[in-house]
Formats: C-alpha cells, structure tokens, sequence
C-alpha cells in the first residue's frame, strides 16, 4: 500500500466552532504534502486532529494510519506507532531537563517497538551528535524542556526530538514561524535529512518561503475546513502571484 | 462610652447600649458570637485595636433631618446626609440585610451602632461626589450607607472626608455596596487623615454582581492610625480591579485588610498596593484572595510594594493565597524595601540632588496609582493631596492648575 | 485527565504500613506526674532531668492547644496516648540488635549494618521511645563528633544538654513543645567540635511502631565554631487506623562560622482517604545562627494525616545566612500547614524560602511563613518564592505569608503562584509517547526540581521515588 495516511470526510470542532467540515486527504508514503491557506482555515486544527489534541472534537469521518482508524487513539499511542508533531509554538515546562525527558520518550517507543532501552551513556552519544549536526548550544541538552528557549531554539528543539524519535508520518506545523534565516537553513536541513523515501510528511504553513527549502510534491489549499484544491509544486508560483482567492473549488 | 465595655455582652444588651431596637438584631447576634476585636484577632493584628477600644467617646447621634437640601454633591455630616443631589435616589432605612458571614466584628458593630442606614441607589451616568464631614469632638460617630448600583449601568463615586473639629473621635463608617450585574461602579476614595484628627475603622462590603465591574481605588494619606476593611464577593464572570495608595507618616497604623471571595465561575480579580512609609509609621496590607470551589476559571492577582523611607517606619504585608479549586490562575507577590540605588545614582549622575532624587522616584512610585485614576481633576486633586501629605506643602504647580478645593465646592452646594 | 484517572495516579499505596512484630515494653495510656518520673526512671535520668521535666509538665497543663492552623481534626485526647513503648531487650552491640528490627529497617530501606555504612552514612535507629541502635558512633569519635541518642547525652554530657537544651525551642515555646519537654523519650545528639568537617553524613530513622503510642523524641545538633555537619531524618509508621501523635522538637545551634544542614524526608502513615487513621505531626524545629553561621532546613513532606510544622531560623549574628526548601504533599485526605519563620537580626542577614506545595485528591495543603526584619537587621535581605501545584478539583492550596520588616535597608520579596498542571504541558509529553502517568511524574518532578537539588544525592533519589509512591501508585 502507497498510502500513508488517508483522511476521510473530516468533521471536526473547537469549542462550539466548527472548523473542519468534510475534509479528505490523501498523504502518500515517502512524498511531501504541503498545506497552504489563508488564516482561520483550520490548518492548525488538522494537525491537532492527527496527533489527538484535547481541544478537538471529532465528530465525524476518519483518519487512517496505514489503513487503520487512529480518531479513537491516545495521544501517545499515536505517538508511539510513529506520527510526530513538531508544534507550532512548543510549550515550556520548567524543571524537566531536556535530555531526560527526550530519553523516556524514545525508550517508550523502544519498548512498544520491542527494542532494549537505551542507557543513559549510549543516548547521551547519539543526542550530543545531533545537538552537534543542527548547530544547537551544548546546554540544551541539561536545559529545562524549552524553558527560556527562543523561538528559533525552539524549533530547533524539536528537530532533535523528531530525529531522535525517528517517526514515519512528520507533522510540521509552521515550522518557519520566527526563524530567521540561519534557523530555517538548519532546521530544513534537519527535516530533508529525515527524508528517506518511506517517511511521510505534511508541511503546514501559511507563507511559501518554507517550500524554497523542503520541496513539497503535492500542494493541497485547504479553505473553509476544507481542501479545495490540490496540485504540483508549481502551485506554490500561482499562490504566490494570485493569492488563496483565485482558487476556487477544485 | 468606651467599645470595651461591650465585651461578653450579650445581643440585646449590646443592642440596648445604642438604644436599637430588633432590626439590628441579626448583627448584634453576630457580634456577640464573635465577640469583639483583639490583638489576636487575625483581622486586627497589626491596627492597634485594642486603644481604638478603650478610647472614651459620647455617642454622636443627631436625627434624621427634616429636609435634606439639594446640592451637586452628598454631603454627610457626622453621619447624617444633610445635602443630597438629584441625581440619585436617596432612601433612609432602619437596618438592612447586613452579611453575617463577614469577617470583621466591626462591621457588624457598625450596623448595630448606626442609627440607621442611608440607602443609595445609582443609575446610569451617574457621578456621584460624596464628602463626609466630621465636626464633633471625642464623639464615636456610627454611620453606614448602602449603595445600589443599578444592572447595567456605568457610574463612579468619589468620596472625600473632611475634618472641621473632629478632634479625638471615632468614626464607624462603612458601606454595603451592591454592584448590579453587568454594570460597572468606578469608586475613589480620597483620605488625609493626620494626628490630631479624629480615628477611623471603616468596615464594607461590597456584592459584585454577574458580569459587573468593580474598578476600587483608595488613596490614605497622613499621620493618624485608620483602618480599611473590605470583603468582596464576586459573581460569574465579575471582575474588582483595587489599588491601594498609602502614604503614612508620624506613628500612624494605617493600611487595607481585604478579603476578596471568588464565588462565581470566572471571575477575575487584580489587587495592588503601594506604601510609603516615613517615620514611624506601619503599614498593613492584609489581604486574602479566596477561591471557592463554584469559581472555576477564576483569574486572580495581587501584589504590594513597599518602601520603607526611614527606619523606624514598619511595613506587614500578608498577601494570602487560598484555594478549592484547580481551574484557576493565581499568584501574588511581595516586596519590601527602599528605592532603587542604580535608579537613585542614575539621577544624581544628571546633577540632581540626592534629596531631589529621592522625591523624583517616590513620586514616580506614588504615580503610577494616581494616574491610572478615570478624571482630570480627581488625579489633580490626588497628586495635590499627596504632595501636600509628603512635602507638607501644596507644589506651586498644583496650586496652578487646582480647579477647586472642597470647602468651595461646599459653599457652593448650600 | 479524567477525574478517576487522576485519583488512581495520585493514591499511591503506602508501602511501609507493616508492623514489626517485636517484644514490647510499653506503660499503660495516660499522663500525669507518674508517667513523667517512670519515663525518667525508665532512662535512669540524672534528677535534674526529671525535675525539668516535671516542671515542663506544670507549664503544659496551663498552655492551650493552638487552634490558628489551617487544619481540620477530631480532639486528641492526651490522656489515650502512652507516653513510653521500647523493645523488650536493649541491645548493647549491633550483634544484639533484636534480628526482627535489623529486618525492619531493612524493609524500610535503612539496613543498619552492610548498606549505609558502605556508603559512609552513620545511622541512629530509633523506634517508639528508644533510639535501638547508634552506628559508626567510634569512627566519628575520633574526630571529636559527638553522635548518640539523647538518654546516653543526658547521662555522658550533661553540661553540653544543660546548656544547649531549651535554649532554642524553651519550654514554654508551644503547646506541643512543653508537652516533648515534659515527656520526650529518645532522640538524637550532635556534637560536632570547633573547626571540624564532620567526615560522613548523619542520620536518624524514627519509627511509630506500638499501638496507641505517641512519639516525642527531641533531637540537638550544635555547630561549634567554624565546624560544618550535614543531618538527616526519615521517618515511618504502621498501617493503623487510629491517629497516633508525633510531637517532636529539634534545636539547631549554628555557633560563628558553623553551618548545618537538616534534611528531612517525612513520611509518616498518612490514614486513608476518607481521613481516617494516620499521624498527627506537630513539630517544633528551630535554629539560631550565630555570625557568618548558616542553617539550611531541607524537608520533603509526603507522609503524616495532620503537620503542623515550621522549621525556622534565627538569625542573629551578623551575615548568618537562613535557608528553607521544603516540598510538602497532600493527597488522600491529608493536611498540611507548614512553611518556615525567618527572624532576621543580625545585620546583614540572608534567608532563602522555597517552598512547593502540591495537593491532590482531597489534600489540603497551606505554606505559612513569617519573615521578620528587625530594625537593627541592617541590610538584611529575604527571597520567598512558594508555588502550589492542585491536582483535581477537590484539593485546596493556600499560600499564608506573614511579611513584616523594619528595615529600611533591607529587602522583602515574596512571590507565589497556583495552578494547575497545564493541559498544554500533558499533551506535549503525550505527543512525545510518554504516557499520562509518566508525564505527570515527570512535570511534578520537575516542579519540585529546586528543593530536590539541595538534598544529599542519597537522599534526593530517595525523595524523588517516595513522591513517585505517593503520587503514582501503579508508577512507584
């Protein structure tokens, strides 16, 4: 099966707000999906849909993981079977030093993958390689989970994490969002370094300067809870001169 | 009399000391099972209470008079409105439903010792100067109003006491406040009060109904020991902003006890207060924030800030914290001290004096309350009541601008 | 996080409600003068002793109970309670002990012998009324330090506990002060001489055992000058289900140059949740410092149905430094009232306040702290910062400061907050796989982080896997 993921007539709320009316979506395995749209859309609500946030309600239609209904999950059963968000503005926690958590989170998914824990030592080795590789500071490591981070740091923080957890199916959700333009060259780099014809992605963004850097292989317009339109790469070009309005339905 | 004598008394005999009769009851029941004030007693554990207890006063009590003029302001002289203004419904009651869960004994003293209640309703657009007077000698001068903001409308109060004679007496003042959902009262209160003058135990509260405003600010300036006690019980979705200016000088106990009571879900509540302190003055702010378990969603904040000009003067600051539910977002904090040095440096640094700069930065502190004040005149009239309570003197530039002091407005209003 | 969830994951068992089944000595309930002269009969006190106790007990009889805390409690009838339980047989060498005790502290973690001492720890072991079992007292002779139970004190030292006894915490201090000095039983002291490091850490295990028994131990620790020790208590009681007291008192003397550090990880048998059974913890624990001297009160408060606790400084030498970090726990139907007093009078003086307070199920927890700025305490300089963490809707957290300062030189700062765990926080983790026990493990740590750090490394792994117990149940 090509099919990563495929979502079904997604109907979906916030509060007493519908957002998502009937939204279907097809994410191929090992492409790059882009989602574009104007503000108020609901491209943050699909990402939240995906990996289970307490704020969505659900309530209709489906979301299959590699062929299997996810909308009942946990958050982190979700996570565990391999769908990773990188949030658009990633929450602090004080107290939580960096590193630990990020040792619990892959030996989590170690023990649902059937895996030997790391050992401190050995997942010492591999995060300071990759804190090395995305040109974060040596501190982030003993830092507290995002605590004081800037907004750059941030992302960047999340890099890590997506590389370390090796997920299969990688949300991004604005992932340029306060990055200048050393960050975004880093943390791009991170994420096609992640490419490896078999992960999926889907880029959530509102501006197409991140698709100069991770190049999409589809273009999906999402409008009014909906994808009204679906292309190629040279999409991004029409988007750019015409705007979202001059895409009608698709 | 003295207030002492009323200790281990029972209701009635407490009621038959102020001549009441039964309406008072239900207050003087109250009072007897809490008994009066002590220096134990947490309210009052900074305020000397026990003195204001044992002062030896006549009873001011004068009748309800036969006419009540018209003026452009309230006017209340040693707790009876003799002037009033058309704008607002005034009503005289012998005893209202007083709240016998508050926590001061002397707010229920209060309504036992009042002759009465004045009963003031407020409309929309209403602005409503109040001016108490005080006049007699050595006398306890009971006196409570209750005021009723009607729902929905916007009006404001500015309450300003004045002293013609008053030496060595006891002023029991307090209001029952009931702010009409979704209606906004904005309510300053203006107080000098030097040794000399007469004391005060003011003693309120205030009902904040749903989706109202109550926007409280209180200024206290001066050398003579008075106290402010408040509880304050909000509805859903109400919301109290409360400032608290406090200059004091001399030996003064002066300061704010406040309880504010979070009953409705999503109620929010942020409470400042400032000291400054000279001499050897105490300042108190004693203040709880209460969250019940029905006052989900609730948004509390409180801070106090104090400096402590000369040793000798004495801050307590007890900001309190206490909560039912989870749902919630609350913090205080506290600081006490003296002015900043690197900011005091920085303006000797630019040729001013030491004393100037001090001045500079203490008037920026005080500010800061004064300013956030709805009104031109009334910060006018507040910075150049501070001035006059900090430097002793009126500032040229006040003098300048003032658009009038109270006992020309007074004339004015006869 | 649903309602039961959270429950679940924050009633975590008791695990050290076992009863050790020895032979016990103990005196019938009650109290008056005859229990008073058995008790110092039992000890084969010196008649100074017993005379300052007996007066101790003339002051109690007119001293009221404090009724100010933030705390709910049925009436503790004093007169219920026995005031004297011990181990039928006292042993004079380790070899001695009563195997069954060795075995106890073994459950509860604290092998008197192998573990502890391979780890450099010297451990006075006390159960009920007696202290059983002193080790590693002779290696610590030899630099001078003095560490013995206080019965063996009051007959080898009498001058050092004439002096230093009351002189912190006098008699007349409390209510629960007067009733420890009239009938403390056992308890720990500490001498450490001028200028000496004391060379290993120090530690007491107190442990209710008896039935209906109340202890009272009373603990000293003096500093001389220029010496530096760090001492640590624990604590544990059977599974029962009426309340038993714990009042004790412990005096801290920090002479010039001195610095002690206490840590405490209490973990009393906290009752059930609907409050029944479990400790009443009514504690006086105070120090002076001396110039330059410096006393820090570390406590992690899981255990105990009712504390009543405020470990405080006295500064009084110019430049003492006072610090209190404490960690305190309420959940089940636990209260808590506990914080810290910092008496600042010397000029110069410095404390520390970091409190957390974490409440769950129906726990009810308040911080109450005084800072007092004198107005000779020139300079002096304060920083309290008390956070309260709820889990659930049925907790309450309360924050009490009592700041009072006439320094106008000095500086006053109190900051506190309450909230809850952030939802945004959860999912966060969650989205990272970490389950929702996990993830509420790991953000209470985190909240924690401050205090856990100022704990001896042993003891900090300790703390941090009885809060686990505590607070997760299935994850402990």
């Amino acid at each position: 099966m090509s099919n990563m993921m495929e979502i079904k007539d997604l109907q979906a709320k916030i509060g007493d707000k519908k957002i998502l009316n009937g939204l279907n979506l097809t994410l191929e395995k090992g492409k790059v999906h882009a989602i574009m749209g104007p503000n108020g859309a609901g491209k943050s609500t699909l990402s939240k849909a995906i990996v289970g946030h307490y704020d969505i309600e659900v309530l209709g239609g489906e979301i299959l993981y590699r062929g299997e209904n996810i909308v009942d999950k946990e958050p982190e059963e979700r996570a565990l079977d391999g769908i990773f968000l990188s949030f658009q503005h990633p929450v602090e926690v004080a107290g939580v030093n960096n590193a630990y958590f990020l040792r619990t989170a892959v030996n989590a998914k170690r023990r649902h993958e059937g895996k030997d824990e790391l050992n401190a030592a050995e997942f010492l080795r591999e995060m300071k390689k990759q804190v090395e590789t995305l040109g974060m500071k040596p501190d982030m490591i003993s830092r507290s989970l995002n605590e004081g981070f800037s907004g750059g740091e941030k992302k960047r923080n999340e890099i890590l994490q997506m590389q370390m957890l090796q997920p299969d199916m990688i949300v991004l959700d604005e992932i340029d969002s306060g990055l200048d333009i050393d960050a975004l060259r880093a943390v791009s780099e991170g994420i096609n370094s992640m490419k490896d014809g078999e992960r999926s992605f889907l880029v959530i963004t509102h501006y197409s300067r991140i698709l100069d850097y991770i190049k999409p292989d589809y273009i999906h317009v999402l409008k009014d809870g909906k994808i009204v339109h679906t292309g190629g790469p040279e999409l991004v070009a029409q988007l750019e001169e015409e705007g979202y309005e001059s895409l009608g339905e698709a | 009399m003295k207030l002492s004598d009323l200790k281990q008394r029972t209701a009635s005999e407490i009621l038959a000391a102020f001549g009441r009769d039964g309406a008072a009851a239900k207050s003087a029941e109250t009072l007897e099972k809490m008994g009066l004030p002590s220096k134990k007693t947490e309210a009052y554990r900074y305020g000397d209470i026990e003195a204001v207890l044992e002062m030896d006063l006549t009873i001011a009590s004068e009748p309800k008079p036969a006419e009540i003029l018209p003026s452009v302001q309230l006017i209340i002289t040693d707790g009876v409105v003799t002037h009033a203004p058309a704008s607002v419904k005034l009503g005289y009651s012998k005893a209202i439903p007083a709240d016998q869960g508050h926590f001061d004994p002397l707010y229920h003293l209060g309504h036992v010792a009042s002759p009465g209640v004045w009963e003031i309703e407020i409309q929309d657009e209403v602005y409503l100067h109040i001016i108490h007077r005080f006049t007699k000698p050595t006398s306890l001068i009971p006196y409570r109003l209750a005021v009723h903001v009607t729902p929905g409308s916007h009006a404001a109060v500015y309450e300003q006491f004045i002293d013609t004679g008053a030496t060595g007496s006891l002023v029991l003042y307090g209001y029952d406040l009931f702010v009409g959902r979704d209606a906004t009262l904005k309510m300053v209160k203006n107080q000098t009060l030097d040794s000399g003058s007469y004391q005060m135990v003011a003693s309120h509260r205030c009902e904040v109904g749903s989706a109202a405003t109550l926007d409280l600010a209180t200024f206290d300036f001066g050398s003579a020991s008075a106290l402010q006690m408040m509880q304050i019980a909000l509805g859903a979705h109400a919301h109290v902003e409360a400032s608290h200016l406090l200059y004091a000088s001399g030996s003064a106990k002066r300061g704010t006890v406040s309880k504010i009571l979070h009953i409705g879900e999503g109620s929010t509540s942020n409470q400042q207060a400032k000291s400054i302190l000279g001499e050897k003055a105490r300042g108190i702010f004693d203040a709880l924030i209460k969250v019940e378990h029905s006052a989900r969603y609730t948004k509390a904040h409180q801070n106090s800030k104090a400096i402590l000009l000369e040793s000798g003067a004495y801050m307590a600051s007890r900001p309190q914290l206490e909560i039912y539910i989870d749902e919630l977002e609350a913090s205080h904090g506290s600081t006490t001290g003296q002015l900043d040095g690197k900011q005091l440096f920085y303006l000797q640094s630019r040729g001013i004096s030491a004393v100037e700069a001090k001045r500079m930065l203490i008037q920026a502190f005080a500010n800061e309350l004064i300013d956030a004040v709805d009104g031109e005149m009334i910060r006018e009239i507040l910075h150049r009541d501070f001035d006059e309570a900090f430097y002793g003197q009126t500032r040229v530039e006040c003098i300048e601008t003032c658009h009038g002091c109270e006992e020309v407005v007074l004339n004015e209003g006869v | 996080m649903p309602q039961q969830e959270l429950d679940k994951a924050v009633s975590g068992e008791y695990a050290l409600g076992f009863e050790i089944d020895i032979e016990q000595d103990t005196v019938p309930p009650g109290l008056d003068e005859n229990t008073i002269k058995f008790i110092s009969a039992k000890k084969d006190e010196p008649k100074w002793m017993l005379e300052l106790r007996l007066k101790a007990f003339e002051k109690w009889k007119k001293m009221t109970e404090p009724s100010w805390g933030h705390l709910e409690y049925e009436p503790i009838d004093y007169q219920s309670i026995s005031y004297f339980s011990a181990p039928k047989q006292a042993p004079d060498s380790l070899d001695e002990v009563d195997p069954k005790i060795l075995e106890a502290y073994k459950k509860l973690g604290i092998p008197l012998e192998e573990q502890k001492q391979l780890q450099g720890i010297a451990v006075d072991a006390v159960i009920d009324s007696v202290s059983v079992k002193t080790t590693y007292s002779e290696e610590l002779e030899k630099h001078g330090v003095i560490f013995c139970s206080i019965s063996d004190a009051i007959r080898d030292y009498p001058e050092l506990v004439k002096k230093y006894m009351y002189s912190v915490v006098p008699v007349t201090d409390n209510f629960f002060a007067a009733l420890n000095s009239a009938v403390f039983t056992d308890g720990t002291f500490v001498y450490i001489p001028k200028g000496v490091r004391c060379p290993m850490e120090l530690s007491t295990y107190f442990r209710i055992n008896a039935l209906n028994t109340g202890q009272f131990e009373r603990t000293i620790v003096i500093a001389d000058e220029g010496s530096y020790v760090s001492y640590n208590e624990g604590c544990s009681a059977p599974t029962r289900d009426d309340n038993q007291l714990h009042a004790a008192v412990v005096e801290l003397i920090a002479l010039k140059d001195a610095e002690i550090k206490y840590s405490t990880i209490q973990n009393w048998y906290p009752g059930d949740e609907n409050g029944k059974g479990g400790i009443y913890n009514f504690v006086t624990k105070r120090g002076i410092c001396e110039e330059n001297a410096k006393i820090s009160w570390t406590q992690v408060e899981t255990g105990s149905a009712i504390t009543w606790k405020y470990p405080s400084c006295i500064l009084k030498g110019d430049n003492s430094v006072g610090e209190f970090y404490s960690v305190a726990v309420t959940t089940l139907a636990q209260q808590a009232d506990t914080g810290t007093k910092m008496i600042h009078i010397g000029k110069n003086t410095k404390s520390t306040i970091i409190s957390k307070g974490i409440s769950a199920m129906k726990g009810q927890n308040t911080y109450r702290g005084l800072v007092k700025m004198g107005a000779g305490a020139e300079g002096a300089r304060n920083y309290s910062e008390c956070d309260s963490l709820l889990i659930g809707d049925r907790c309450g957290a309360h924050t009490f400061p009592y700041l009072e300062s006439k320094d106008s030189l000095g500086q006053v700062e109190h900051e506190a907050t309450t909230s809850k765990i952030s939802d945004e926080q959860l999912f966060y983790l969650r989205q990272r796989g970490i389950n929702e026990e996990d993830a509420v493990s790991m953000i209470v740590h985190g909240f924690c982080k401050d205090v856990f750090k100022m704990l001896p490394m042993e003891y900090a792994v300790e703390a941090k896997a009885l809060l686990n117990l505590t607070l997760e149940g299935s994850v402990g």
